[in-house]
Parts: structure tokens; sequence; C-alpha cells
């Protein structure tokens, strides 16, 4: 060794072994690093010797972990060095100190450059391993075509040409867009020729590379690599040295087995022939021996040669062959061998359908789920779960179901998870699946994540021949001394909702069931409280006619918790408490829960998540994201105000605002509806129409058609354009509908769903935001901001940046109106899909009406305000032409749906109307506007209009406001439904105020 | 009270266990090789003397060759565990009459197994005073009782010792020449600017005594403190003389000084233990004398040169000198070649600790010394970084010099026999942090 010579180096380090500890050790390596520093930068005395020294000793303290950060120039230095220990030490040492990021390197590029292409081997080898080692991008530009030139020299000797190869697999790995590869086919064929061995191995490495990058340009290899593992299998010509345990080479025959992967088939049929050949002579050979290193050997072979056999679609002979290897594999007692071949079954079942062969093993495959290693069961319960199908399910999962009582705690819940997936997927019949769940909550109750019996929940709601049994089952659970939460939950769940139909059945009355649930009471948590008191008034309900007794109780329990701590219970227990009161009521609330939409199990979603996990292979990912993707039952459409999340069951229908919304807003639609009725669509007034709208401006109004149309065109948001990505509704209608409405889509495409839920107080509006992301891949940089205008105070809450898939986000926004205005907060709303960056600009509809406060006014309230109000800018006037004609009850029912509520009777004459309304915001606080609108029975498109309230700004911009209603009504409010009973007439009331208010105008 | 210790462990630089004792079950046995494996092999040693393996902590402190290791695994007293090690450390250097080292450990293991039982039960700290413990914990053989010779020595009553009164000083000691021997140690701390300014500058020091005494003796002791003197003043009802007087912060005595007494008459009084003890501690803020003034100039000249230019003046009076003056001059990391020139003392380049090493054996008072040298640095790779200019730190040792100017005014000893005592009083001041920036 080198180190012989210099005693130097040698004692320092045995100083070095000597000290006892870290400290003194530091001390001492502080000290020579000072004494290194003081003899580099004392130049002139150095001689090679001693520089080699200094710089073994600068490598040794490296080693030790300390920071060296000089020296590198005198290291570099030795590089050039004439004598071969120099140069070691010089090629060492920089490509330990050096990253390829060092510009030092630079220097060293033309020295190391001289060594590859010069004459002595040794050097070249000690150039080939620092470049190798080093890889760095300027490494390989300026030396990577003389690597390519040694490795196809013919005058290098194997040593040489094995580093070269080995090097630029390195240089081509690191940088594969610098190494010039184009035409090395031909040359890489040349070197699979190789007879030598060794060469020959790291030429495959080089051609796995390779073949991984651009299979294509390979083909002619191909051939070649069949005749190498043709060479191996039969032994021919391969030299003692590179015979491993008796198997010929098995790290080339790994290596070329893989590289044949990357090749999508094989084409040539006497090339398949005689690969297969081959195979088969692997599958045949290899058996299970004494010794670990031969075993090893022969079985990365083997599994090579399965993976590959596997990737090739052999026939299924074949295929059958390599189960039976592996069943005879899971069947003995080493572990790694028996790991091995539960693995590969799973993987041979994702690649092959040899389902049927597979499931012969299956004894075998369960009895490994006791195996005393962990790792080991958890391959056989996967391989367990992917081989499940109809016909064993039953077998499998009862073997769970029994496995799960002795399983490991971390186990168990995937195991609870799988058991349910697999009983979800292949029951047999209903009432089986619902055993095995309860079992599998009874068994496992801590293990079983709640998505398990919202699951059960779903299921038995959505199968009615399921739910009286489901519900006996509970009962039966429920006479257990001992239960787990879980299933308290679900039956109390399921008794409340389904109890009735056990009626009939001995000790199954609703007092019964009620008494059997209100015993656990004080054994269960919090949120089980709650699901507790959902029951309770479901019995309730279903026990008609009430029976006084149990009314008594339940509501004694509800009064109990109307003072619970809890927010959830104290709110349960007030809500039910009042809607039992309500008698007949009570049964419209609290009926049956609806049908759940058909959607993705969340069990299977889940499962797909753990598996993306456990599993290591691409092909078991890709395949297993495949099987969940057509188990997707997804709902596209969904009602905009539906509850977000279908898991979070509520008992009842909840959502309490959501279901007043839709009902006002159906009560809207429904007045809407009434308007269109009516219509006077005759010629005559189109002909007068046509006149004053001329005037006015808005062209080609000759239908309400084109005239929504044309509202649509006009509001279209800017830069639409440019989008790639249409919005598959009208937003320009949706707009309007949602003036009215207060919640509502607001922007669909078909990727983005945006909902809109408001709720208006005062001056004051809380709207909420659903993002949903329609699609299973996740939207990127989802950005909404608001131009707000001046009159309006807009504070959203952070919009994330992602949405995930299939998932809905709530952005809550708080809006304040600081002074009255018509102009309309614009939402830009972009998201990244792909590539494509959608942007959309879209009117918020916090519009000037949703700051009203309806208000009737009697005679009396409303004639002093009217007089007092008396002249412009307070009150004005304006003759407006080219409205919409619409019958007087239309115009009451637009006024009324803008929250200007009309007060029928109060102006004699009857074919004008009265309305008023309250008007907040910041400035003005609470300000009364009265309006009154008088109409020419003989022109329905002009009217007079006389707008009147406290404030200059807001009389006004109401006038504009209710002008612009009357002229473009948009065809969103008109679709024709039934018509609503509308007071229309009006009587005519000759009372006084009237005649007085006739007299004012 | 809390528990401050479940196992003790003492062991040598290499981390081999010389001496355990468990006092309480929640350990393992096996913890010092946690602590061997995860604290001493590694950087970490020394950064912070507790630290937490595994739902262990492991409190430690080197006290010369040795490390003193205490594993608890519940939330115990930080504090009194250490002060506990601190304590008992005392102990054995006064049973081992000496240093406490590797050594003195292997050749008295018995006496500290003896020890240990003594000193901690259960977890939970007990006396460990010397004196006391030295009545019944003896380093004489055992006299077989079937031996003829009677003790003629009445054997001390260990309880009573304690319980009693003076639980400190054991009663009928004889002397034949009384002495008492008092010390006054301060130790300066200092932060000071490289313009000059004073940053930070305190003053800790602490009172050592050692008696030999006969019989009960009272003492009371009287120093040039700021209360002291104004009380004194009150009750003769004359005015304060003219002499400095000093301020005491957070002062605390040992055992034996009545409280009571101080509360009322501001003065030190006390029967004082045999041997040697701590009287009283100290702090002193403000009025601090500084022994030297330390004026550095250090210039960067480029990225591999450096030349450095320090001044040293010493500020105490002319006919005292210091000792052992280090004045550790910091260069950065990558200096290669040193050349120094000093006025006096020697100066060399310590690598292993960064910096020049100027050592001045004896320096006398208001005289100055100068060190200017040129230092050479080496290029490195790693990214330009400015050094950071650590602090110039300084050693010394001055006799009979206070910083903070206490004075003893008188020590008077009353005993009922009325016999003479002599009285030694010595002042010394050593740095503490003493740290210039430069």
């Amino acid at each position: 060794m080198a180190l012989s010579g210099m005693r130097g180096l040698s004692v320092f380090i045995s100083e070095i072994r000597n000290c006892q500890n870290k400290e003194q050790e530091r001390l001492r390596v502080d000290k020579e690093l000072g004494n290194i520093r003081n003899r580099f930068k004392n130049e002139k005395g150095l001689a090679p010797y001693e520089k080699k020294k200094y710089v073994w000793k600068m490598l040794y303290i490296f080693m030790l972990g300390y920071d060296v950060d000089f020296g590198h120039m005198e290291a570099v230095s030795l590089i050039s060095a004439p004598k071969y220990p120099e140069k070691q030490v010089g090629y060492l040492v920089t490509s330990c100190l050096l990253n390829e990021n060092h510009d030092f390197l630079r220097l060293a590029i033309n020295t190391v450059r001289n060594d590859i292409i010069g004459r002595n081997e040794t050097f070249q080898c000690l150039a080939l391993t620092l470049v190798g080692n080093i890889g760095g991008r300027e490494f390989a530009e300026s030396l990577a075509p003389d690597v390519q030139k040694l490795l196809i020299s013919s005058s290098c000797r194997p040593l040489v040409k094995k580093k070269a190869a080995l090097c630029l697999l390195r240089l081509f790995r690191k940088n594969p867009d610098v190494v010039n590869v184009d035409g090395w086919s031909n040359r890489m064929a040349q070197l699979l020729d190789e007879r030598n061995l060794g060469v020959l191995t790291s030429s495959m490495s080089l051609f796995v590379s390779l073949v991984s990058n651009n299979h294509e340009a390979y083909w002619s290899c191909l051939p070649k690599c069949v005749k190498v593992l043709e060479r191996l299998a039969r032994n021919q010509d391969v030299p003692q040295e590179y015979t491993y345990y008796g198997i010929p080479s098995p790290w080339l025959q790994v290596k070329t087995m893989r590289a044949l992967q990357y090749f999508p088939t094989i084409e040539d049929p006497n090339t398949r022939r005689a690969l297969f050949e081959v195979l088969q002579r692997v599958l045949m050979g290899t058996d299970v021996v004494k010794n670990v290193n031969k075993n090893n050997a022969s079985h990365a072979v083997l599994f090579e040669a399965l993976a590959l056999v596997m990737h090739l679609d052999a026939e299924k002979e074949m295929m059958s062959q390599c189960v039976a290897l592996l069943g005879k594999f899971i069947a003995v007692r080493e572990p790694n061998i028996r790991y091995l071949g539960l693995e590969n079954m799973t993987r041979m079942l994702m690649v092959t359908d040899v389902q049927e062969i597979i499931k012969r093993h299956q004894a075998q495959i369960i009895t490994s789920l006791k195996d005393p290693d962990i790792s080991i069961r958890r391959r056989a319960l996967d391989l367990l779960y992917a081989m499940c199908d109809v016909s064993n399910a039953k077998d499998i999962v009862e073997e769970l179901l029994q496995y799960l009582g002795t399983a490991e705690f971390t186990m168990r819940e995937e195991l609870a998870l799988k058991a349910a997936i697999l009983a979800e997927k292949f029951a047999p019949d209903l009432s089986w699946y619902m055993d095995v769940i309860l079992q599998l909550i009874d068994k496992a109750g801590d293990f079983v994540s709640d998505d398990i019996w919202f699951r059960v929940v779903q299921f038995v709601t959505n199968n009615e021949d399921l739910q009286p049994y489901a519900a006996l089952k509970a009962r039966e659970y429920l006479d257990k001394p001992a239960i787990h939460e879980t299933m308290m939950k679900v039956s109390a769940y399921l008794l409340g909702e389904y109890s009735h139909l056990l009626a009939r059945r001995p000790g199954c009355s609703p007092k019964e069931i009620f008494g059997i649930i209100h015993e656990k009471l004080p054994t269960v948590s919090t949120p089980t409280v709650s699901i507790l008191l959902s029951s309770y008034a479901k019995i309730l309900m279903h026990s008609q006619p009430p029976d006084p007794e149990l009314q008594n109780q339940i509501w004694a329990i509800f009064n109990k918790y109307e003072t619970s701590i809890d927010a959830e219970i104290q709110q349960r227990a007030v809500e039910y408490f009042a809607l039992s009161k309500k008698g007949a009521a009570l049964i419209d609330i609290l009926a049956e829960m609806p049908k759940f939409p058909e959607r993705e199990s969340s069990l299977i979603k889940r499962a797909g998540d753990t598996e993306a996990d456990t599993a290591e292979l691409s092909a078991i990912k890709s395949r297993a994201q495949q099987q969940a993707s057509n188990a997707l039952v997804v709902t596209d459409q969904q009602p905009a105000n539906h509850p977000p999340q279908v898991t979070q069951l509520a008992m009842v229908k909840i959502p309490s605002i959501n279901e007043e919304n839709n009902h006002v807003d159906q009560e809207v639609t429904q007045t809407n509806g009434s308007m269109g009725e009516g219509e006077p669509q005759n010629g005559d007034i189109l002909g007068d129409l046509l006149s004053p709208l001329a005037i006015e401006g808005p062209p080609g109004v000759s239908g309400t058609e084109t005239l929504s149309e044309d509202g649509a065109l006009a509001l279209a948001p800017v830069g639409e354009q440019e989008n790639a990505v249409k919005p598959i509704v009208d937003i320009a209608e949706i707009f309007h509908a949602l003036c009215i409405k207060d919640s509502g889509v607001l922007y669909e495409d078909p990727y983005v769903q945006i909902g809109i839920k408001a709720e208006w107080r005062g001056h004051q509006g809380r709207l909420v935001l659903f993002l949903g992301n329609k699609t299973t891949s996740s939207l990127d940089s989802v950005q909404a901001v608001f131009l707000s205008p001046s009159h309006l105070k807009l504070e959203l809450s952070s919009v994330p940046e992602v949405i995930p898939p299939r998932a809905q986000v709530q952005c809550p926004l708080e809006v304040v109106n600081l002074c009255p205005s018509r102009d309309v907060a614009v939402l830009d709303f972009s998201y990244k899909f792909g590539t494509n960056l959608v942007d959309n600009k879209l009117r918020l509809p916090a519009v000037l009406n949703k700051f009203f406060q309806p208000i009737t006014l009697s005679a009396e309230e409303f004639f002093p305000q009217w007089r007092s109000l008396a002249a412009p800018p307070l009150k004005l006037q304006e003759v407006v032409r080219g409205v919409r004609p619409m019958s007087l009850g239309e115009m009451a029912n637009l006024l009324n749906s803008l929250k200007l509520i009309v007060s029928p009777g109060l102006d004699p004459n009857a074919n004008n109307l009265v309305a008023s309304t309250t008007f907040y915001s910041e400035s003005t606080r609470s300000m009364l506007c009265l309006v009154r609108i008088e109409t020419d029975p003989a022109d329905r498109t002009q009217l007079r209009m006389t707008v009147a309230s406290g404030d200059p700004t807001l009389t006004f911009e109401l006038k504009e406001f209710i002008k612009e209603q009357l002229i473009s009504i948009p065809s969103a409010s008109r679709p024709a439904v039934h018509q609503q009973p509308q007071p229309t007439t009006q009587p005519i009331s000759l009372s006084d105020p009237g005649a007085l208010l006739a007299g004012l105008l | 009270m809390p528990v401050s210790a479940s196992a003790i462990y003492f062991l040598n630089l290499r981390g081999d266990v010389l001496i355990n004792r468990l006092y309480r079950d929640d350990v393992g046995g096996n913890m010092v090789d946690a602590f061997r494996l995860h604290i001493m092999q590694t950087k970490e040693l020394g950064t912070c003397p507790v630290r937490q393996i595994g739902g262990c902590s492991f409190f430690y402190m080197r006290i010369s060759n040795v490390y003193i290791v205490i594993v608890v695994s519940s939330n115990a007293n930080v504090a009194c565990a250490f002060k506990f090690v601190v304590e008992a450390v005392n102990l054995f250097k006064s049973y081992f009459g000496g240093a406490f080292d590797e050594d003195a450990i292997r050749n008295n293991f018995v006496l500290i197994y003896e020890l240990l039982d003594e000193i901690m039960d259960f977890g939970y700290p007990q006396n460990l005073s010397p004196e006391i413990l030295k009545l019944y914990i003896t380093q004489e053989g055992v006299r077989s009782p079937f031996s003829s010779k009677p003790t003629d020595k009445p054997v001390p009553n260990a309880t009573l010792q304690v319980t009693g009164a003076v639980g400190w000083r054991r009663e009928g000691l004889v002397y034949k020449k009384n002495e008492v021997f008092l010390d006054i140690v301060e130790s300066v701390n200092l932060l000071m600017s490289s313009k000059g300014s004073v940053l930070r500058c305190d003053v800790t020091g602490k009172i050592l005594m050692k008696c030999f005494l006969s019989g009960m003796p009272d003492l009371k002791l009287g120093l040039n403190d700021k209360i002291g003197l104004e009380k004194e003043a009150e009750i003769k009802s004359r005015p304060t003389k003219s002499g400095k007087t000093i301020e005491l912060d957070d002062v605390t005595f040992h055992q034996c000084v009545n409280l009571t007494r101080f509360n009322s008459e501001k003065t030190v009084s006390f029967v004082p233990p045999d041997g040697e003890f701590e009287l009283m501690k100290y702090r002193i803020t403000e009025g601090v004398n500084l022994p030297f003034r330390v004026l550095p100039t250090i210039k960067e000249l480029g990225r591999t040169r450096m030349e450095v230019n320090v001044k040293v003046k010493s500020v105490f009076g002319a006919k005292m000198f210091a000792l052992g003056v280090v004045i550790k001059v910091p260069v950065p990391k990558q200096t290669a070649k040193t050349s120094v020139q000093v006025t006096s003392g020697r100066a060399k380049y310590n690598a292993s600790m960064d910096c020049l090493m100027w050592k001045i054996r004896k320096f006398p008072g208001q005289t100055e010394s100068t060190l200017s040298a040129e230092v050479e640095l080496i290029s490195t790779i790693a990214e330009k970084k400015s050094w950071t200019r650590p602090p110039i730190q300084m050693e010394f040792q001055v006799p009979m010099f206070t910083a903070s100017g206490l004075r003893v005014r008188f020590l008077k000893v009353w005993e009922k026999s009325g016999y003479n005592t002599v009285e030694w009083v010595r002042y010394i001041t050593k740095a503490g942090a003493y740290e210039i920036r430069c």
C-alpha cells in the first residue's frame, strides 16, 4: 500500500485512533489542519512527497466528517503528476472532495482527457473512474466522445473497456442530452457480441439505460440479448470466474432480462421461441436449495424471468407453470422465499388471468396470513384482496373476519377496510353483506373508520329490501351487553330510520326500541349522543298515533339536552323539541331519508390510496388505478344546493337554510313563471315597440328571445373568448336569476362548478362560494379575485391554490354595502386545467335589491312620507319608454321579486302601482324608498315612474335600477310554469288616501 | 420535593462506567449506553447539559476527566439535580482530600458507594454536608466488638447532631492555635465594544472561610458594603465615613449565618462550621474597577492577509501585579501562517482554538504591553463569508485586588473562653468572561 512509505500519515492516523473522545479528536484534527494550511501556504518548500502526504491527511480528515475547504488546488495539481502514487491520490481526493459544480474541476479536465486518450492503462482507469464518479455536465460535454471511442476501440483491454462502459453509463444517466448516442445501436450490437463476460456485463448495464430511454433505436440488439441469454442458459463458454454457485453470471442474466422488458414485444418468432426456451429452462431449473447465496442468485434470475414472462404475455401453459412454481415457493419454510412468492403471485394476478390457477393455492395463502412475519402477512392480505372474486368472496371475507380477531393492531384498519370493500364488491346477497359488515364493526369497532359505516348507511338507504333486515340485525346487536360505539352509531341510525318496519315483531315496538337505545346513552361519546337524539326524533315521528308516554319521555330528554354544553347536541335537542311540537308537520320534516346519489364508494377510493402506498410496482399501481376508475360511478350533475358531502349523514334534512332557500327559490321561480303566461305577443305591440326602441338604442328587439341573447352577449365576461374552456351554462342568464334568488349555480364548465349561497341582513351580506372540482385530477393555480366597486366592501377568505379531485371548497365572503350604487362587483376566477389557463370574469349577484328589506306600508304611513319627500333630488320622476310589455300583475310580481313590495289599493288608479321597501347601506342606514309606477293601458311600452327616498343618490340609483329591470327582462325569469295565484286585479279603492295620492301626483 | 435522580453514573472520557448507582427502578440499567451512543460519541457533547433520549432525561457535567450523568425518567428538578452533583463533588473532594478525577474515583470506590447510599434516598437528595457525614462515614477501620481495647472517644450521636440547633458544627472542638482564614474571590465578567465602551460588566464574588476554632465561637464580619455601614451609622448616630461604600446585589449566605440578626442589625454574624466553607456569595453591577483595558485593531487586507494589533493596559495599582494572563486574539479558521511580535510574554497561533494565544506570566500594574501580528490566510472553496470576528478573550488573576472595591473592615471572634484568634484575609480577582469585541 502506498501508505507504508508515509510515516507522518500513519502516525497521525494512529494518534487520531488513540483519541479517547470526540473532543480530543477534534483538537488533534484542528491542529493538523492548521499545520497543513501552514505547509500549503509555504509553496516553495513542498516536495511532491509532502504534498501527497498532506493530501492523504486531508482525505482522512474529510472521511472523519470534518469540513475541509482548502487544499483542493493541491489535490487537483497532483492529478498531473507523472508518478502513479501521486496521481492516484490526486484522482481519489478530487473525486471525494469536489463535486461537479466546483470550478476547480475545470482545471482538471484537460489532464483527465490526456490520461484518457493516453497509452497508460492504469491512468486511463483512474481517469475513467473520476469521470464516472463526478459525471458533471462539463465532463460529459468534453469527455463523452473520448470515452465512447475508448469503449469501441479494438485495442483496449477488457479492464479499460469495462470502466469505459460504466463511465459512459454514468454520464448518460446524469446528462442524457449531452451524451450523443445517435447511431449507437450498431455499436451496441457489436458490444453485445463481446465474448468477455465482464465487458458484456458492463455493456449490458449501459444498454439497459439506453433502452430505457429509447427502445426504438435498439431493435437490432434484441436478438443479441437473446443470444447472450441462450449462451448463459446453456452454460457455454462461461469462464469459471463468472460462475457463481454453479449459475453462469446471474448478474448478466438479470440485466439482460431487464433490458428485454423494455421492448414492448418480440415479433420475430424464432427469437421468441429461443427466448421462451431459455425462460422455460430457467423456470424448470430453479429450485429451493440449502445454500442461501445460491438461492439468492438463482431466485434473482428466476424472478426476473417471471417478470419477463408476464411482460411477454406468454401462453397459458407457461403461466400456469409459473404459478405452480410460485405455489411451491409459498409453501416453503424460508420466509424470504415465501415473501417473494406471495409478492410475485400478486403481480401475476394483476397482469394476466391466471386467477383460476392461483385459486388452487388459496388454502396455502390463507395459512400465510398466520405467518409470524408481518411482511408476509401483509403480502398474503394483499394477495387475498386481489384474488377475491364472486366465487371465493364468501370464504375469503369470512377468513379475513376470523383473522381480524388475532391480527396486530397496525394491520387491523387496513384489514377491516379490505374486508368491507370485498364484502361490498362481491356480496352474493344483500343480507350477507349486512351480516359481514355488522360482524366487522362488532369485532373491530376501533379499526372501522367512519367511511365504512357511512357506506353501510348509504347502502341500506339505497336498498329498500335490505332495510327491515338491517333494522332487525341492529336490534339484535343492541341486545348484547357491551357493544362498540361505532356499532351503537349504526344501530341507532338504522333503528331510527327503519325500526317502524319491524313494528309488528315482538319486542320491537317504538317504545321498546327507544328503551333499548336509551339504555346505552350514558355510555356513549358526544358525537354519538347527537345521533341518538336524531334517532329519538325519528322514533317519535314513526310512532303514529303518538304514544303520550313515549312522547313525554323523549321530550324530557330533549329538554335535558337543551342546555348541553356541546353546541351540536344543544341545537339538535332544541330543534327536535320544537319540531316535535309541530305535530303533523313533523312527519314531513323527519320523513325517511331520500336515496343517496350513486357515487364512488369512498372505501374503494381509500383502498386505492393505501394500495398505492404498499405496492411498489408500477404495473400494479396502474392496474389498481384502472380498477378504481372502473368502479367510479360519477354523478356529474348534482343539484346546486346539494349538501356538499353525502358522507356526512344528516338524518333529518338538516341543512335548514338550504331547504328554506329552496322553497323560496321555487316560489320565486313560480312567481316569475307567472309573468311569462300572459305575455302579449301580438304584432300590434311589436309594431309599437319598434319605434321607441329605435330611439332608445338596443337594436333587434323582436322578441324576448333576442332580448335575452342580446343581454347575454352584452354581459359576456370580458376576455372569455380566449378561454379554451367554455362554460356550459349561460352565465348572463344565471346572473339574472341570481339577482332575485339567494343561491344557485354561478358558473359551470366541464371542470368546475361554482355555486353561491347568500344571506343578506341589512346592509351586510354573507356569501359562500362553493368551488367544486368536477374532474378526477386536481385543479391548480386557482385564484379568485374581486374587482369590487367603490360602494361595496368585500372580504374574501383565502381561496386554496389547489382544489383536489372531486372536491368542493367553500369560500365565505363578507359583503358590506357602503352606499347605494348599481355597479356590480366582478369576480375574476381563474384556474389551470392541464396546461390551459381558464380565466372568467363573473358578475357577483350583490346587486342593489339585495340590500332591500321588504316592507308593507299602510296608507297612513305611506302618504306622510310621500308628501315629505316633495321635490328633486329626493323625488325623481321619469317617463320610461321601450318597456317590455307586461300586464300589471306581471309588473307587480317583478317588483315583488325585487323586494319592492307592492301595496295594492293605495293608488286609486287601477293602472298604477305603488311599492315600498327599505334600503340598507352603511352611509344611509335604513332608508325608506317609495315607488310609484303609472302605466298606460293603451301603450304598455311606456310608463311614468316616480321614485322617492331620503337620499338623493339612492333615489337616482333606484330609479335607474328599476328602469333597467323593466327594460331588459332576462328570459331566465320566465320559464313557463304554473300560474301562481297572484292578486293581479287590484281592487279599486275609493278611500281617501287614494284620492290624496292622486292629488299629490 | 421533586425527584432529582433515578440513577447516577460516573463515566470517564471514553464513556466507560466508573461507578453507578440506581436509585429508582424507572430507568433501565443500560441507559448509560444511550448516553454514550447519542451524546458522548457525537458532536453534541458539551453543547447542552440536559438532553432527552427516548423518554429519559440526561443531566451531565464534566468535572476534570469525569462525566457525571444523572438519569431521570420523570419530570425532575433540574436545578436541584445539578446542585446535588456539585455538592456531591465537593463532598468527595473533602473526603479524598484534593482532586476529584478518574484515579480518585478508582481508588475510593468503596467510600463513594457508601456516600452515594447516604446522600440520596430513592431519588431525593439528603444531607450532603461533609462535616456531618464525616461523623459516621469514616475512613477508619471498624473496630471489632470483641477487641479488648474500649473506645476512648464517645461515639458521636449522629441523630442529635443532624437535628440540633447548630447542625453544622460539632461541640467540643479544641485547637491549639485558633486561626481564621478569609478569602474574597471575585470574578469579573465584561463585554466591551471595540471602541472601548462597556456593554456589560459585573462582578460575582464569594467569601470563602476556613476556621480552626475551638468551642462554639460566634463570629461577626464587617464589610464596607452600603447597607451595613448605613445601619452602623444609624446605630452609632454618627455620619458615615467618607470611604467608598459598595452596593451588594443578590447576597446569599451559608446556612450558618443568623438571618434574623442580619435583618435587624445588618451584620453578618454566625457560628462557623469547622473547616472550609463558603460564607456568602454576592454580585456587583455598578462601580466595577476593571483591571485591564484592551485596545484591539484588526485589519483585513484582502482575502488572504490580516494585520492584528492589540494593546493591553493594566489599570490597577502599580505595586500589584497580575498572574497567568492569557489573551486569546481570534483569527479566521483558514489561518495558514502567522508572524507575531510582542513586547512581553509569548504568543503563538493555536489552530484548534482558532486564535493567537498570548501568555504573560506576570503583568505589573500601570504598564502596557502590545502584540502585533501578521496573519496569512489560505484560500478556500467555501462561499466567501465574511469572518464573524469573535471577541478577544482574557484570563488573569490579580491578587490583593478586588474589582468591586470590597474590603473586610473587621472580623470579630467571640467565644466563652475568650481565647485569642489569628485572622488572615486575602483578596483575589479573576477573569470570568472577560471579552472585548474587535
